[in-house]
């Protein structure tokens, strides 16, 4: 039986019950794609019973749209407004212990028989060359829907309220002396996504993230120096609300005079200084140094050929100090605001909130269905993402974040203890090797702390250490009132690459004894 | 599944039938993409995209909208228009706009290869299969990316233009690893023929990298004299041809500004052995046979012995500039007009160096001199009295582009190879280097 798009969504509806889309997707999907078969639930059971009958042990469909808009602005111009859509699905099969994956934008039931029968050709074709069989962790059948936290859905925003909104940005920074440039952009995805298994789970969800940004350039054309300051506050799953809320102008009024401050600012002289990193700063450095390396299929060598592997091994589990006794890291894909939040896995598997760090020591990995039983689970952390229905699923980060201390510990407090320190905002240069030990980040603002005081700005600035050392390095805490959940809209991994939305929340932190280098310092002798 | 000429144009028409702006632009594109990974000696994913996009920008009184689909149905490229007009009619006045370009002609170019669009499934499960075989023949363990991508691109104006650019690409990455963990070889190569990708030296060049590094010695970071494999020149300047922005340069915002509100153009700034340019109808690397905004493309010279000989101006810019815009780049080719040295005479004069098989996580510290850090990886060798002594442990440097290429640093080039960018990029051509000085600031135990 064919349904067009308007009954695709009517019957979605009255077969999920709880889900409640805005009304506007309705109309919007119905006015673009009046006379496509795009019935899901049939679609999905095209899929799960062609993979069956083909002889897959276990097959699943993601039927996904993705809804985009971004505005940028330079100065006092628009540069860009634009809207797109991308709507299609991904079928994933498991033959023989070999995966194989066929995807396509054609939404009929022909073509999901086509696909199937496609990745079901693939998978058989490499399984006569597999060495080890994909074994599966269990998992409970699932029917449900969800919609991430938001309370203003950006794209109900007139595009007009968004450019006035960043050319107001931009005229702020613009009205401050020695400003040469800015450019201020925001990005908007609606991720419409539905999941169905073979284990019988049938799951819809709906997510909002917004990624709004900018950077004021100070330009010396005399002496052919410039310097830049970018915005502070980064990406996060919510809603409009996200703009009207927060103090973007405050930022970019000071992302102004301390771009303009740069240019005289004191270049930093190298060596060893205690840190004092701000949450805007701190995330990064947790994504690098934390978050990637306890992913488990790193570990396992199968990411060995593009982002590298991890040092962290197997055997290191609930044995390897990773950091001070006040350093606790949690994965939870519940938390709110954090862009890697969800209800299920692109798997099915429920989200959950674990410890990877607990009181210093490596303690757990992150994982899928796939994954676990290698190291003798019987169940998956729920790790398992894809950025786009054409995209084969793999082990994704969830949302990484360091434990706040429990006393109401301020920035203050912590630079107060300090001799001879700089503190760091903002997300700068960063660069890791490929088993997470040696790195290097920069930053957006370097304040020299002297004596337990803010003495002035600094330039130039980048650290390098290594993961356990810096983290062993870690003596203070901020308090829940210096506790920030900022996130990257676009962590690259795996082969074909993919993109992950990820949040880190931190509170400010002090490391002790690390050494600081000058970017621009003359390297050649 | 991919869109041929005439429905790329079919398409093209009905979407410029539906627009009522001034002027337009718009695209419609297809691609295949077809991958096979393995890890630790076995089988990981595989599969198959097939997709299609259409987009459109418009102009209604100089203001600008862009949107995008990727259902072709004549409903939602419809309500695809309608969209990109509605966003054009809130936003305010591009300053930026320069009427589309009415009809260009366009030079061929010889990108496009059926096998490799349609790659057999079971010769290349086959071909991995057999390196997999021989990682466990020779005990290490292997892991690599096979993708194979073909792709159709067609543009067109509301004032005439229209192009058609069918290409395909086919590449193969491959890392060994010893069983012990303590070394790694790595070897990439890509081609639009899958006929002319050698899988086989591929994966004898990384295992043959494992092997030869076994047991890294550890040396103190410094100052060294450097050659770099046309693998590690591409991680480090793989694209280095789509970087010289005029409006950047004449902002005071680039590597190639100079004080007093000038440029560097007719400078020597790079070594007289560096030539830089860009050639679509290159036959080992061909290009886009069309530029910015659907200019055609033709070679151009970035820098030519040494000399930085054009800055790219977009048409916007070229306009204000009272210029013209530059049909370029569309490729990367690094070359020299001394003579070639092979990577075998450039270690054998060497006193003491180090030899580079590969950069990772390399990563922007200082535009104004452009200036980056990274890392070695997957095969580093110590060279003293014109031999390669023992393999060495990773280094993180953090070096200024423009100082590496500087008058006097480079000591001599090598032929040019086409090579992709480890850590993404298209593929250049690009010789081995030998640089007198070259940054390492630490050392990563990283293998």
């Amino acid at each position: 039986m064919s349904f067009s798009r308007r009954d695709f969504i009517k019957t979605a509806g009255l077969t999920l019950g709880a889900l409640t889309l805005p009304s506007w997707i309705y109309e919007a999907q119905a006015a673009t794609n009046a006379t496509i078969d795009v019935n899901k639930n049939n679609l999905a059971d095209a899929a799960l019973s062609t993979a069956k009958k083909l002889g897959a042990d276990y097959a699943d469909i993601r039927i996904n749209r993705y809804r985009l808009e971004a505005v940028s602005t330079r100065e006092r111009q628009v540069q860009n407004v634009s809207s797109g859509q991308n709507f299609g699905f991904g079928v994933r099969v498991l033959v023989k212990g070999t995966w194989g994956f066929a995807a396509s934008p054609i939404m009929t039931a022909a073509e999901v028989v086509r696909v199937t029968g496609e990745a079901v050709a693939i998978a058989r074709a490499n399984s006569v060359f597999q060495r080890r069989k994909i074994e599966l962790a269990p998992v409970n059948k699932v029917s449900a829907t969800w919609k991430s936290s938001f309370q203003k859905d950006p794209f109900e925003v007139p595009v007009d309220d968004k450019i006035q909104f960043l050319l107001k940005l931009n005229e702020a920074a613009l009205a401050v002396k020695g400003v040469s440039f800015v450019n201020s952009s925001m990005a908007w995805v609606n991720e419409q996504k539905f999941l169905a298994t073979s284990d019988g789970s049938r799951i819809e969800q709906y997510l909002i993230r917004g990624n709004p940004s900018f950077t004021v350039t100070a330009a010396d054309r005399a002496s052919g120096d410039f310097q830049t300051r970018n915005s502070l506050i980064e990406a996060q799953s919510a809603g409009y609300e996200y703009i009207e809320n927060t103090d973007w102008l405050g930022d970019i009024k000071t992302a102004a005079e301390e771009a303009v401050m740069k240019l005289k600012a004191k270049t930093v002289e190298p060596g060893k200084y205690d840190l004092i990193l701000h949450p805007s700063h701190l995330f990064l450095t947790i994504h690098e140094s934390v978050g990637h390396p306890t992913e488990l299929d790193r570990a396992l060598l199968w990411e060995a050929n593009y982002a590298g592997t991890s040092f962290l091994t197997p055997e290191k589990t609930g044995k390897l100090q990773f950091g001070s006794k006040i350093v606790n890291f949690v994965a939870d894909r519940t938390q709110p605001k954090g862009l890697a939040t969800v209800a299920y896995d692109d798997e099915g598997v429920e989200a959950q909130k674990w410890h990877l760090v607990k009181d210093g020591t490596f303690v757990d990995w992150q994982t899928t269905r796939d994954l676990a039983p290698l190291i003798g689970k019987n169940k998956s952390y729920g790790c398992l993402h894809a950025d786009s229905w054409g995209s084969v699923p793999f082990p994704r980060m969830p949302n990484v974040s360091l434990e706040p201390a429990k006393s109401n510990v301020t920035t203050e407090n912590l630079i107060g203890d300090v001799e001879k320190g700089i503190m760091i905002f903002g997300r700068g240069s960063y660069s890791i090797d490929q088993q997470r030990y040696n790195f290097q980040f920069g930053g957006q603002t370097f304040w020299e702390i002297k004596n337990g005081k803010v003495a002035g700005m600094l330039r130039d600035v980048a650290y390098q250490s290594r993961t356990t050392d810096f983290w062993g390095a870690c003596d203070g805490l901020g308090g829940q009132s210096t506790y920030l959940i900022p996130g990257t809209f676009n962590d690259g991994k795996g082969e074909p690459g993919q993109s992950n939305a990820v949040s880190h929340g931190c509170p400010s932190a002090r490391f002790r004894g690390i050494n600081v280098l000058n970017t621009a310092a003359k390297t050649q002798s | 599944m991919l869109l041929t000429e005439k429905e790329s144009k079919s398409i093209t028409d009905k979407i410029l039938s539906y627009v009522k702006a001034d002027d337009a632009s718009v695209g419609a594109g297809s691609e295949k993409l077809s991958h096979l990974r393995f890890a630790q000696n076995t089988f990981l994913t595989s599969g198959q995209r097939e997709s299609r996009n259409a987009n459109i920008t418009v102009w209604i009184g100089g203001k600008r909208g862009t949107s995008s689909t990727n259902d072709l149905d004549d409903a939602s490229l419809k309500s695809m228009v309608e969209e990109a007009e509605r966003i054009a009619k809130l936003a305010p006045i591009d300053r930026e706009y320069l009427p589309t370009l009415g009809k260009q002609t366009y030079k061929p170019v010889n990108s496009y290869v059926e096998a490799t669009a349609n790659i057999s499934l079971t010769n290349r499960a086959k071909a991995i299969g057999d390196i997999i075989s021989e990682c466990e023949k020779t005990k290490v363990i292997g892991a690599g990316f096979h993708v194979a991508r073909a792709q159709t691109s067609a543009f067109a104006t509301k004032n005439g233009n229209f192009g058609f650019e069918p290409t395909t690409s086919v590449s193969l990455s491959m890392t060994a690893r010893t069983a012990d963990g303590q070394s790694s070889g790595y070897f990439l190569r890509s081609h639009f023929d899958v006929a002319r990708l050698d899988t086989q030296r591929i994966a004898r060049e990384a295992v043959r990298k494992a092997l030869e590094g076994r047991n890294a010695k550890t040396i103190e970071p410094g100052v060294y004299t450097v050659i770099l494999e046309p693998q590690a020149v591409a991680d480090l300047i793989g694209n280095i041809a789509f970087g010289f922005d005029a409006r950047n340069a004449e902002e005071g915002r680039s590597a190639y500004s100079a004080p007093g509100g000038k440029t560097r153009l007719s400078e020597k700034i790079f070594d007289e052995r560096i030539s830089i340019y860009s050639d679509p109808w290159n036959a080992e690397l061909p290009g886009s046979p069309s530029a910015q905004a659907g200019l055609p493309a033709q070679r151009i010279y970035l820098i030519k012995n040494g000399v930085l000989e054009n800055l790219v101006y977009s048409r916007f810019w070229a306009k204000q500039a009272t210029k013209e815009p530059t049909a370029g780049p569309v490729n990367t080719i690094m070359e020299t007009t001394a003579p070639i040295s092979t990577a075998e005479e450039m270690i054998r004069s060497t006193k003491r160096g180090i030899l580079i098989s590969r950069f990772w996580y390399i990563r922007s510290t200082d535009p104004r001199t452009a200036s980056l850090t990274g890392l070695t990886r997957d095969g580093v060798w110590f060279i003293e009295n014109g031999k390669i002594q023992y393999p060495v442990k990773n280094f993180r440097f953090n070096q200024s582009i423009t100082q590496m290429l500087a008058p006097g640093n480079v000591e001599m080039v090598g032929a040019s190879e086409r090579v992709g960018g480890s850590e993404g990029g298209n593929a250049s051509l690009l010789p081995t280097l030998k640089l007198k000085a070259f940054n390492f600031t630490s050392q990563s135990e990283a293998v």
